[in-house]
């Protein structure tokens, strides 16, 4: 395999994704306005990272299904626990 | 009301010509892709319930159901590969959607000399992700013993009685760091310089936070670059070179890629 194919193989992140396919200076502008500013990469909320995180995981088993909301409300209370903050991550 | 159409890119009706559209489930998972020609634009889409994708509930689940943005996310990704290794494509951004055919073909007919003018500019290339994480520990460590100024002062500085000896310690701990963040600047810029060498355009990106990126390292560098096709085996051989060279010192330097154009397509 070439260097260029192991890295074209390699699997994507969903903030990788996400950072690219949002809308940030669009030269087609369809008619709905979606307007997304309130994901702003630079500070996003942690379940972005752990949906993304998770989905390496899996991918990398070959199993990419998609994060269930349980699995989230199972993270969410352990980060309450950890942080001590739970109106951070309240469910 | 007629369907909306979800608009995944833009090809040249001439490519369209050449290779028919392979069978591609839709947005909503039931329909499938097909094309719209509209001269010598072509148009990639599917269409999806008016009542389903109204602006309100895209954003809904945009902004509270990470397993819908996922999924979707993952499905607009994919789908605008696959068609990027087919065609000369300007993609377009997540949920771009058109309420009938006609207001489609208005929105393309307005920017048709604009089109034209990218797919020339696009043909050909390839769109590349450089990204380069540093360990701030491991380095820091290297320019304080390395630095002959800091080395100096720290003689110094043992000289001095204990008292003063805390200060002046802190004095260099911010000598150190703004050491610290000139090497990062000058190391990251002089691999940006080399690797665009290889390239038409190279644009850098605002880094991500560790919050962001899960990981222990900082991100130092986010930057994209359009390549001709023929410069890519280079181009990825030259970033091989550079993790090789700078490993050991703590720097990971990673590409990803090829991804559709969108950083080159937009225009003004």
């Amino acid at each position: 395999m070439t260097v260029r194919e192991s890295i074209e193989n390699k699997d994507i992140a969903l903030i990788d994704i996400l950072d690219v396919i949002l809308d940030k200076g669009v030269a087609i502008k369809g008619d709905l306005i979606i307007s997304i500013a309130g994901v702003d990469l630079v500070y996003l909320d942690l379940r972005v990272l752990i949906s993304s995180v998770e989905t390496l995981v899996q991918h990398k088993q070959g199993t990419r299904k998609t994060v269930t909301s349980d699995q989230f409300d199972k993270e969410r209370e352990g980060l309450i626990h950890a942080t001590g903050q739970r109106d951070k991550w309240a469910n | 009301m007629s369907d909306l159409l979800y608009l995944y890119g833009l090809i040249p009706t001439k490519e369209a010509n050449e290779k028919s559209l392979p069978s591609m489930k839709g947005f909503d998972g039931e329909g499938e892709l097909y094309t719209i020609e509209i001269g010598d634009v072509t148009a990639i889409v599917c269409d999806l319930q008016p009542n389903e994708y109204s602006e309100e509930t895209i954003k809904d689940k945009v902004d509270n159901d990470m397993d819908w943005l996922q999924e979707k996310a993952f499905h607009h990704h994919e789908t605008v590969l696959m068609v990027s290794k087919m065609y000369t494509i300007i993609p377009l951004k997540f949920c771009t959607l058109y309420k009938n055919e006609d207001s489609l073909k208005s929105t393309i007919e307005g920017s048709r000399n604009k089109l034209e003018t990218t797919f020339t500019q696009l043909d050909g290339n390839e769109e590349w992700n450089v990204k380069i994480y540093c360990d701030d520990k491991l380095l820091k460590k290297q320019v304080s013993e390395s630095n002959p100024s800091i080395e100096a002062k720290r003689k110094e500085i043992s000289e001095l009685p204990k008292g003063r000896q805390f200060f002046e310690k802190k004095k260099i701990d911010q000598l150190i760091d703004r050491e610290l963040e000139n090497e990062k600047n000058r190391l990251c810029e002089e691999v940006h310089e080399k690797l665009k060498e290889h390239s038409l355009h190279g644009n850098i990106k605002k880094n991500w936070s560790k919050d962001v990126t899960g990981r222990q390292e900082h991100m130092a560098w986010n930057s994209v670059f359009l390549l001709p096709l023929s410069n890519v085996d280079e181009f990825v051989d030259e970033i091989k070179q550079y993790e090789e060279e700078l490993g050991h010192a703590g720097w990971k330097i990673e590409a990803s890629g090829p991804w559709p154009p969108y950083h080159f397509s937009s225009f003004s």
